[in-house]
């Protein structure tokens, strides 16, 4: 397993790193290459600005939106409302659309040339949304709901009998949430904000969508764009990831140093489940202000895709000779790409989800039951790749992947369907391992020790015991993963193999050549059956489940 | 337990059936690049219509990867020790010309057809033959939408885009992403040198030029009002013509800046009798011809003699052939500064 996450994470992202100090490495030129490549951050605009960008959208996201998260999801556990469930379907949505896709609805929306300014005369949108504010903002919507989930997540117990006493002793509410019950949401408040944070700066999808009309180049664009230049810039790709990976440990290690020196284990045998309590009066305010949030989040930049797929010319409005299927119906004649770029990308994800749920698996089950010595090692590097973007593991995969001594093996991959699985894999595996390790720690290690006694063999205990109480979670798992690989973006407009491009790129390619009713038809049509097959899956084997438990 | 096994079972099936897939599939692909009938193109326009038109004309199958200028770049570099294409056309001439030095082309083919080279693209194949020239478009011409400038207010010149009267409202494409937005800019590199090329762009710069990714961005940056006047790419100004946009052209006395498609041979190709035969079929001008014929792309001018441009395209269009070698030599630094200035 070890090796396994070695080839899948740790090596490629070593690769990248070895670009800095001997670009010509992996391509038979063992020459050292100029350290001095390594400050040319704090010397070159271009990279002055690009860290200086990222740092400050992804400290600006993670504030922001840890702060909408953290109190969307404090006033949903405490209170019920009409709309409530709303927030948590929506909440999942975002959490599972790739923001390249809400960028793209919201370059929609906000062109010069676009809904806001054509249809609703708000030119003033255009000047907002492009610009380092507006980016913040779209962003910000994009990553709340990794805080809103830590945070809810954590809501869910709570013991009475600390706010009782804050009470009795004269504290009014307010001062009992902000001394007693947001100093013990730390933890969460803290994964949350950290969570945010890593996704933002690493985020690919936003500046590259917007980028065909406002230049903000980040570092993930700008290594991005080292790579997809003449000549060439491996080297510089390579130092620009350095930073981004030492800016993400960093992330990792202040979220570490939060949390140490307090304890935060206040769950006793008191804790009951969080109530929400119904609001009295005034109800509507809570409902209209939870209609217009998921207005701003969803109902913009999704709305204005279905809108774009449906019109001939969006400027021309709701004219009823301006709706067209056409569309539609151009994803499927004869020159299209839509169908072969969605299979092929389901049958990428499909592997990769069932090949990561296998890989996962066993990491979660040695993580938890085996005293295996090196089991932090093993789940630091089954975390890696969380923190490292897709355009750096993406570019890692090149060098790796595309050694010509691999042909004799035939593992030449790059260029091939298959290295995009590989890389489907690795992006997976800290998804899969931490949703079911999560799981698999509620289980009594007592009842594996039974029926070991009892003489059950290791696959009789696993089958028997561990799969049944972990059913839920494997399929949450696999189906996480599944939907994941089908979207990223990054790591797929890297590696995508020549004439075989995957639904992602597809939809990128169409975007970028202004193709905009197009590429608005094929995310809808796209995520729709993505969507409706992973319902249906669920569905499927839930009801496989229970009618075998009846 | 017997479902738990069958499930885990099928999984395991299923992963290693994606290894078959993939070793299939690897099968598949080695047996491809041996197969002396298919022939890998890398290029970045013409794909609709020129792998029917060569697999009709020859016999040899074809298949064509496009991408953008610098995606195709990106591909061969990363392909370096060990290229996946047997034949790259497209208007990279610069960057060509750089492959070519590093020893990555087959050398000393002379197609029959290239005979047929009018006198100013028989100056622009290397010593070595690495590779022909099918023809040049104008890297850039300047383009104004006609509901916001009359013709007399429109730019008729490049230096017009320090123009305060053009504050804010020209654009051009970033030479970093569009290959042809590279041809332009190092043009202005090599008339007045690099510093004075420097002085050139700094000054539209200073009167706020606005930059976009490819030529189609720059398009819709003018259709929309963003701007007023684009350096666009010829092909993609004739065809908003073409659309019934607000746009017209102007062709600038002193010319426009040539993007060169050239067409060469991997040295590592193993179909070599195929692509020498492309490249040959490239320089027919009943070929070309038929080319400009049949594409809406084909605004360009043709490299052999006997074949008329498009007949809507501008008469005297005077292009501006790059010093290849200056132009090679000078390319990283003139992206990078281009990159790190505008940025500024």
């Amino acid at each position: 397993m070890t090796l396994l996450l070695w080839i899948l994470v740790l090596g490629p992202l070593v690769a990248v790193l070895t670009q800095i100090l001997i670009p010509g490495f992996f391509f038979g030129n063992r020459q050292f290459g100029q350290v001095t490549l390594l400050f040319d951050v704090f010397r070159r605009p271009l990279w002055q600005h690009a860290l200086q960008n990222s740092l400050v959208l992804s400290i600006s996201t993670a504030v922001m939106g840890t702060l909408i998260g953290a109190s969307l999801a404090i006033f949903r556990s405490r209170w019920h409302f009409p709309t409530a469930r709303w927030l948590d379907v929506s909440v999942w949505l975002l959490f599972v659309t790739p923001s390249f896709i809400i960028a793209q609805g919201w370059v929609l929306f906000a062109a010069k040339n676009g809904v806001a300014a054509q249809l609703l005369g708000a030119d003033f949108v255009t000047s907002f949304i492009f610009h380092p504010i507006g980016l913040t903002f779209i962003m910000v919507l994009s990553k709340f709901p990794l805080a809103y989930l830590a945070v809810h997540a954590a809501l869910e117990w709570q013991v009475e009998s600390l706010s009782h006493a804050a009470r009795l002793t004269g504290a009014s509410p307010v001062r009992t949430w902000f001394t007693v019950h947001i100093p013990l949401l730390k933890p969460a408040i803290g994964s949350g904000m950290a969570l945010v944070f890593m996704d933002a700066i690493g985020d690919f999808g936003i500046t590259a969508t917007v980028s065909a009309v406002y230049r903000f180049p980040t570092l993930p664009y700008t290594i991005y764009s080292a790579i997809y230049t003449s000549p060439i810039r491996f080297d510089m790709a390579g130092v620009l990831s350095f930073y981004l990976i030492i800016i993400i440990m960093l992330a990792i290690v202040f979220q570490f140093y939060m949390m140490k020196g307090s304890r935060y284990d206040s769950l006793t045998a008191g804790a009951v489940r969080t109530r929400q309590k119904k609001i009295a009066s005034k109800g509507w305010i809570a409902t209209t202000c939870n209609v217009l949030f998921l207005f701003l989040a969803i109902g913009i930049p999704i709305g204005c895709t279905v809108f774009t797929s449906f019109v001939h010319e969006p400027s021309k409005g709701l004219a009823m000779d301006n709706w067209t299927v056409a569309h539609y119906v151009d994803l499927f004649t004869s020159n299209s790409l839509f169908v072969v770029s969605l299979l092929r990308s389901i049958k990428i994800a499909l592997i990769a989800a069932l090949a990561g749920l296998l890989l996962g698996a066993m990491i979660a089950y040695v993580l938890i039951f085996t005293q295996f010595r090196f089991k932090h090692l093993l789940e630091s590097m089954s975390l890696i790749s969380l923190a490292v973007p897709g355009v750096v593991l993406g570019i890692g995969y090149i060098f790796v992947w595309n050694q010509k001594w691999l042909e004799s093996y035939g593992l030449l991959l790059y260029g091939k369907p298959s290295i995009l699985i590989l890389a489907a894999i690795a992006g997976t595996i800290p998804i899969i391992t931490r949703i079911i390790s999560g799981t698999m720690a509620t289980v009594p290690r007592t009842m594996l020790d039974v029926a070991q006694l009892q003489g059950v063999a290791l696959s009789g205990r696993i089958f028997s015991i561990l799969l049944p109480l972990c059913k839920s979670a494997l399929v949450t798992a696999a189906l996480s993963a599944f939907g994941a690989s089908m979207f990223d973006l990054a790591v797929n407009s890297i590696l995508f193999p020549p004439s075989q491009p995957t639904l992602p790129v597809m939809i990128n390619k169409a975007f970028e050549n202004l193709k905009f009713g197009y590429a608005a038809a094929a995310t809808m049509l796209g995520g729709s059956i993505v969507t409706t097959l992973i319902i249906t899956a669920r569905w499927l084997l839930n009801l496989n489940m229970r009618r075998k438990y009846r | 337990m017997r479902t738990y096994l069958s499930i885990c079972l099928t999984i395991v099936l299923i992963v290693l059936q994606s290894g078959c897939i993939s070793k299939s599939k690897l099968a598949e692909d080695n047996v491809r690049s041996e197969d002396k009938e298919v022939l890998t193109v890398y290029l970045n326009d013409f794909d609709d219509i020129i792998g029917p038109m060569f697999e009709e004309a020859t016999g040899y199958r074809i298949e064509l990867v496009q991408g953008s200028g610098a995606e195709l770049m990106s591909r061969i570099e990363a392909e370096r020790g060990n290229p996946h294409w047997d034949v790259v056309w497209a208007d990279l001439i610069s960057s060509i010309h750089g492959l070519g030095l590093n020893g990555m082309f087959y050398e000393g083919f002379v197609p029959e057809h290239a005979a047929k080279l009018k006198e100013t693209y028989k100056l622009l194949v290397p010593e070595g033959n690495w590779y022909y020239p099918t023809g040049a478009h104008a890297a850039a011409v300047i383009t104004y939408n006609n509901d916001v400038l009359t013709t007399e207010e429109a730019p008729a010149s490049w230096t017009d885009f320090s123009n305060p009267a053009f504050k804010s409202s020209v654009g051009i494409a970033d030479p970093a992403i569009a290959a042809p937005a590279y041809a332009f800019v190092s043009s202005f590199f090599q008339q007045y040198d690099i510093e004075g090329g420097k002085a050139i762009i700094s000054d539209w710069f200073d009167n706020g030029l606005l930059i976009y990714p490819k030529n189609p961005n720059l398009a819709m940056a003018l259709l929309s009002g963003q701007i007023k006047v684009a350096a666009l790419q010829e092909s993609n100004a004739y065809n908003l013509v073409n659309q019934n946009k607000p746009v017209s052209i102007i062709w600038p006395a002193e010319g426009a800046p040539a993007a060169v498609r050239v067409a060469a041979i991997s040295k590592e190709t193993k179909q070599l009798e195929a692509a020498k035969a492309f490249v040959n079929f490239l320089l027919d001008p009943a070929i070309q011809q038929a080319i400009i014929d049949a594409s809406e792309e084909s605004y360009h001018e043709p490299s052999v003699v006997g074949v008329q441009p498009k007949s809507d395209r501008e008469l005297n269009a005077k292009l501006l052939f790059p010093d290849i070698m200056q132009s090679y030599q000078h390319e990283a630094e003139i992206k990078q500064w281009f990159a790190d200035f505008s940025i500024k």
